[in-house]
């Protein structure tokens, strides 16, 4: 599946950039992050509890940053594998543009899945994508509204966009604020996610 | 499947016991999901709780304005069921179109709605017929019932006891399904209530949903032709291998029209 996305954050691109490398930052706003360290300036393990519906697993993944141009623009991937479920691995390419005082920031991401899971969840994947990144730009505005009291609506926004179907914006209303760190955070845990249901 | 330590409990205070007691215990109904999934080894309890031996959660009876259904039901009690026929006959046309024979005999109406799947059929009919979900705590309105892809209101150890669901004065539920599991593509139920017209959705979005356009449309004028004119945005809808966005968005229309028709 592809997804593609689009925010305005009401931060320095520079802020964003540091907030998008953030173990902390991104722990807090990943859905049911028990552990994220940073191993290396362009890796990062982590170990997430996906709950969805039915299906509950903890599993560890692999983040890798790549083709760094700080602070404009990385490439971020990751990958999962296990057991008789199958696999998944994902990566995206995310551009931060200066606007103004703010910061757009761009993502094209795609995810590969396979193996049992993929036959089984493909129904959901879509919906659990989006469920995903609604939480942690949830959460992410809500960790950035304190540091952010006056800032302006930052959610333009988002589309996902499964197979080759056309594409397909979040039906809930997302939170106002998205800080920078948090969507780049936030498709990695994505991308992670997919790898847990698949992987398992 | 992992290994987990199975109980059967005869009470609901029973069960509020060992949902305490076991913080990764979970609760089983039917198991139509959730069997499955413990099969693939996607989630792992520590503790399965089974409702079935908890004789006050089944039966269906009838409350004169309404009808109430005990959370055990399963698809196939209230798809015969001669008080669901003669009450509210939508909802036992819609029971009878849920998954295949199997799937009916062990489902149950509280686990379809505990789960929330986004194609499960029951959250139409209880938001459709503005339904009241009973837990073991309160009453939840199945507007505030249902809250997104496979959430609802229920707290962690609550448990769905009941459903009552007012009688309409016509209602009719449509779906579009996916022909090989049965879940709807698409799948709209509409109703004439005495509260005013209903249009609830499944299948196409995360979450049931309702559209409030059709609904004052047809208040006006309860015709298929009174809505024939309203386009549903494809934006936030499912897009899957089974179906696009846009196709869901058209399919609501086409469904909401033949469900209007079949209200008579």
């Amino acid at each position: 599946m592809e997804m593609t996305g689009e925010f305005r954050i009401p931060a320095p691109r520079q802020r964003v950039w540091e907030g998008l490398n953030d173990p902390e930052v991104l722990k807090q706003c990943i859905p049911g992050c028990q552990a994220l360290e940073k191993v290396s300036d362009t890796e990062f393990n982590g170990r997430v509890v996906a709950s969805v519906g039915p299906v509950r697993a903890t599993f560890g993944g692999k983040v890798r940053l790549s083709d760094l141009d700080p602070p404009q623009s990385y490439t971020i991937s990751g990958e999962g594998s296990g057991g008789v479920a199958g696999f998944a691995k994902g990566g995206a390419k995310v551009n931060l543009a200066e606007d103004g005082a703010a910061t757009l920031l761009t993502y094209a991401a795609q995810a590969q899945i396979g193996g049992k899971l993929a036959q089984v969840g493909s129904r959901l994947i879509d919906g659990v994508a989006r469920k995903m990144a609604n939480d942690f730009f949830g959460q992410f505005a809500a960790v950035m509204v304190p540091e952010q009291p006056a800032a302006a609506p930052a959610v333009e926004r988002a589309r996902v966009a499964a197979e080759a179907a056309p594409p397909v914006p979040p039906p809930h209303p997302m939170s106002t604020r998205l800080p920078p760190a948090v969507w780049v955070t936030g498709l990695a845990v994505i991308i992670i996610l997919l790898l847990y249901f698949f992987t398992r | 499947m992992y290994e987990f330590n199975y109980h059967q409990p005869t009470s609901l205070d029973e069960v509020a016991r060992l949902l305490g007691a076991n913080e990764e215990a979970k609760i089983v109904a039917g198991g139509m999901t959730l069997v499955p999934t413990l099969k693939f080894r996607l989630a792992k309890p520590s503790d399965l709780v089974d409702l079935v031996g908890i004789s006050s959660l089944r039966g269906i009876t009838d409350a004169g304005d309404a009808l109430v259904i005990g959370a055990m039901t399963r698809h196939a009690e209230v798809e015969r069921s001669p008080l669901v026929k003669q009450g509210i006959p939508a909802l036992a046309a819609l029971a009878h179109v849920i998954g295949d024979p199997a799937v009916r005999n062990r489902g149950t109406i509280g686990g379809s709605i505990s789960n929330n799947d986004p194609a499960a059929d029951y959250p139409a009919a209880v938001v459709g017929l503005g339904g009241t979900v009973q837990t073991t705590r309160r009453e939840i309105a199945a507007d505030n019932f249902f809250t997104g892809m496979f959430e609802t209101a229920l707290d962690r150890t609550e448990i769905v006891t009941a459903v009552r669901l007012p009688k309409p004065q016509a209602a009719c539920y449509m779906k579009f399904k996916n022909p090989a599991s049965r879940y709807a593509i698409v799948g709209v139920f509409v109703a004439r209530t005495g509260g005013g017209v209903r249009v609830a959705v499944t299948g196409a979005g995360p979450c049931v949903f309702r559209v409030p356009e059709m609904e004052a449309a047809l208040a006006r004028s309860f015709t298929p032709d009174a809505i024939k004119d309203i386009a549903i945005p494809q934006d936030g809808l499912n897009s899957d291998i089974h179906a696009s966005a846009e196709y869901r968005a058209h399919l609501v229309g086409v469904m909401a029209r033949r469900a209007v028709a079949g209200c008579g």
